[in-house]
């Protein structure tokens, strides 16, 4: 037979559609790390820790991307080891620990225990790099509890060993298809396994690494509020795609969750803001706590981005930014939360928030918002995948199931959290820069600065042959 | 000769700098100061926690005059820094012994 070749351009799987906004999403995701988070931490801290805290960032995001290739995929969303029976604990604990390098694995169509109703219609480079930007901002979101005294070397081991043992076990447990997931806890996008973690991971850490010198808490004032401005934007619009990638379709709940994480940050702006002008000593409307707001309206929808209804979006933002308020105004002054310096609270505005997104879709999810729907006339119909919370459902299971994984989420990551530290502080003697290195932060540990002014004025007299420019 | 320096209110500079010039000086140097007098410094607050900035925002003013227009001078940086609050600065003169006028090399009040 005569080969009469037509080219076509993906396979009969693919649907670019979905394979474009998947991939859109997950490079949303990633412009929340990089620079999102990069400008907005170098913002908040002390303009001798800029260029410190932005190199945790952006090496943070490579260690995590080369482990994902190497063997974070595949022990998170790859095909579960099964260390015990079918249903057990144990079954649905852990993926296998192996690369993903090969063209066949990265070609092929995407399969992940995540989702087992419908075939995914991109392939699995696509989900791959999607799942990465998300593992990839947990690291670098509870570095947000450390800066300003962890050495850096350190960091460069806490990132691998940490996605290794924490959130890739977190990650297959909620959503590989894991133990939580089988048993009915949801997360849409990562209230519990990226931001509850991360908040948990953050305090944990922070208890461990100990506090920043005295005179950098007196002095903890932000650099600049304008890179704070970009870094928060970037977040929150980064956010379309962190949600609204989430059902892994450019489809009806993709558009929702997208809408639903826009009204909750708004309304947590609008939430802390009245919060900060009522109730606090001050009685001041500010930039900082506005943003605070945001956050906590943005992660708390996280958990529940595709299954709340519009009513349902407002509460989230409403109830996690007034909870996590009295939490940062209060709960901070009292144990262990006020031993503790976890510079930027971390542990409120993720910890807490996420907590309460993941508590509340088992009370304000709504299964009228489908997921997946069903072929026929009646696509909300029997078989259709959505979420009831007691609101709608007039039971507390889901609830429950939310509180289970939400207890394993904070036990599981402070243990995890705290192996790792400890094996790190002695593998790299101390998990500190030293006194004088902290003293004067990027110029000693980099030997770089954020904004260098080396000399005034021209270079006197004849040009330097030890300078590398002049050949 | 006399160096006059003032410490103003950064927003009353201009018209300072107008008053002065109409007293008939011919230069002035400002610079962005930081400083703090009986009024003390100010809070601001981030994130929840307040933060005491003991310095406060101020503009150091400098210029040179003859011995005859000195009072002119003081008066007109007087009425025109004053807004009868708290920190509004001050100002004060010293003695000069000699002036120079780099492009031209001359002397004295002529370098001015």
């Amino acid at each position: 037979m005569l080969y009469a070749a037509t080219n076509i351009p993906y396979p009969q799987w693919l649907n670019s559609g979905d394979n474009s906004w998947q991939m859109i999403s997950a490079t949303l995701v990633g412009l929340m790390s990089l620079p999102g988070l990069a400008v907005l931490y170098g913002g908040l801290v002390r303009k001798k820790w800029i260029v410190n805290t932005m190199l945790m960032v952006f090496t943070g995001f490579s260690l995590t991307l080369l482990v994902w290739m190497l063997w974070g995929y595949n022990m998170a969303f790859g095909e579960l080891s099964h260390f015990g029976p079918t249903g057990s604990f144990w079954s649905g604990f852990i993926g296998h620990f192996k690369p993903l390098t090969s063209a066949g694995a990265v070609q092929g169509q995407a399969v992940s225990g995540a989702n087992s109703l419908v075939p995914y219609h991109f392939p699995t480079a696509t989900l791959a790099y999607f799942q990465f930007a998300f593992a990839a901002i947990t690291p670098l979101l509870f570095l947000g509890g450390l800066v300003g005294r962890l050495k850096f070397k350190a960091w460069l081991l806490i990132v691998p060993l940490w996605i290794t043992m924490v959130y890739c076990v977190n990650a297959a447990l909620l959503w590989g298809g894991g133990f939580f997931s089988q048993k009915g806890a949801v997360d849409f996008a990562g209230g519990y396994v990226i931001h509850l973690s991360a908040g948990v991971a953050a305090f944990v850490g922070a208890a461990i690494v100990g506090p920043r010198r005295w005179q950098d808490r007196e002095n903890a004032f932000p650099s600049n509020l304008m890179m704070v401005a970009i870094g928060a934007g970037i977040l929150w619009m980064g956010w379309n795609g962190f949600n609204g990638g989430g059902p892994f379709y450019a489809g009806v709940d993709a558009a929702s969750a997208v809408l639903n994480t826009n009204v909750a940050a708004a309304c947590g702006v609008l939430t802390w803001l009245v919060m900060d002008m009522m109730f606090s000593r001050q009685k001041k409307a500010t930039f900082l706590g506005a943003l605070n707001g945001m956050l906590c309206g943005l992660v708390a929808i996280t958990p529940s981005a595709g299954w709340v209804n519009g009513t349902g979006a407002i509460l989230v933002g409403l109830i996690s930014a007034s909870i996590v308020w009295v939490a940062w105004n209060f709960l901070s002054k009292v144990r262990p939360f006020n031993k503790v310096d976890d510079a930027m609270g971390v542990i409120y505005t993720h910890g807490v928030a996420g907590l309460v997104g993941g508590l509340l879709v088992g009370i304000l999810a709504d299964p009228g918002m489908v997921t997946y729907g069903v072929s026929g006339s009646n696509y909300k119909g029997e078989g259709s995948f959505r979420v009831a919370g007691w609101f709608y459902g007039h039971s507390f299971h889901q609830l429950w199931e939310q509180f289970l994984a939400a207890l394993w989420i904070i036990g599981y990551t402070a243990v995890g959290t705290t192996v790792v530290f400890t094996l790190v502080k002695w593998l790299v003697s101390g998990l500190r820069e030293s006194d004088e290195d902290l003293r004067d932060g990027d110029i000693a540990i980099h030997e770089e600065e954020a904004f260098p002014e080396p000399t005034f004025g021209e270079p006197v007299s004849s040009p330097s042959h030890l300078h590398p420019d002049n050949v | 000769m006399k160096l006059v320096t003032a410490v103003v209110k950064p927003f009353k500079l201009d018209e300072v700098k107008v008053a002065v010039k109409a007293a008939g000086v011919t230069g002035m140097t400002v610079t962005q100061a930081r400083g703090f007098g009986h009024t003390g410094g100010h809070i601001e607050i981030y994130r929840g926690k307040e933060y005491e900035f003991d310095f406060v925002d101020k503009i150091r003013v400098e210029c040179v005059c003859t011995d005859e227009l000195v009072d002119a001078v003081i008066e007109a940086i007087v009425n025109a820094a004053r807004t009868d609050t708290v920190g509004d600065g001050v100002a004060w003169v010293t003695d000069i012994e000699h002036v120079v006028r780099i492009r031209t090399n001359e002397r004295g009040p002529a370098a001015l």
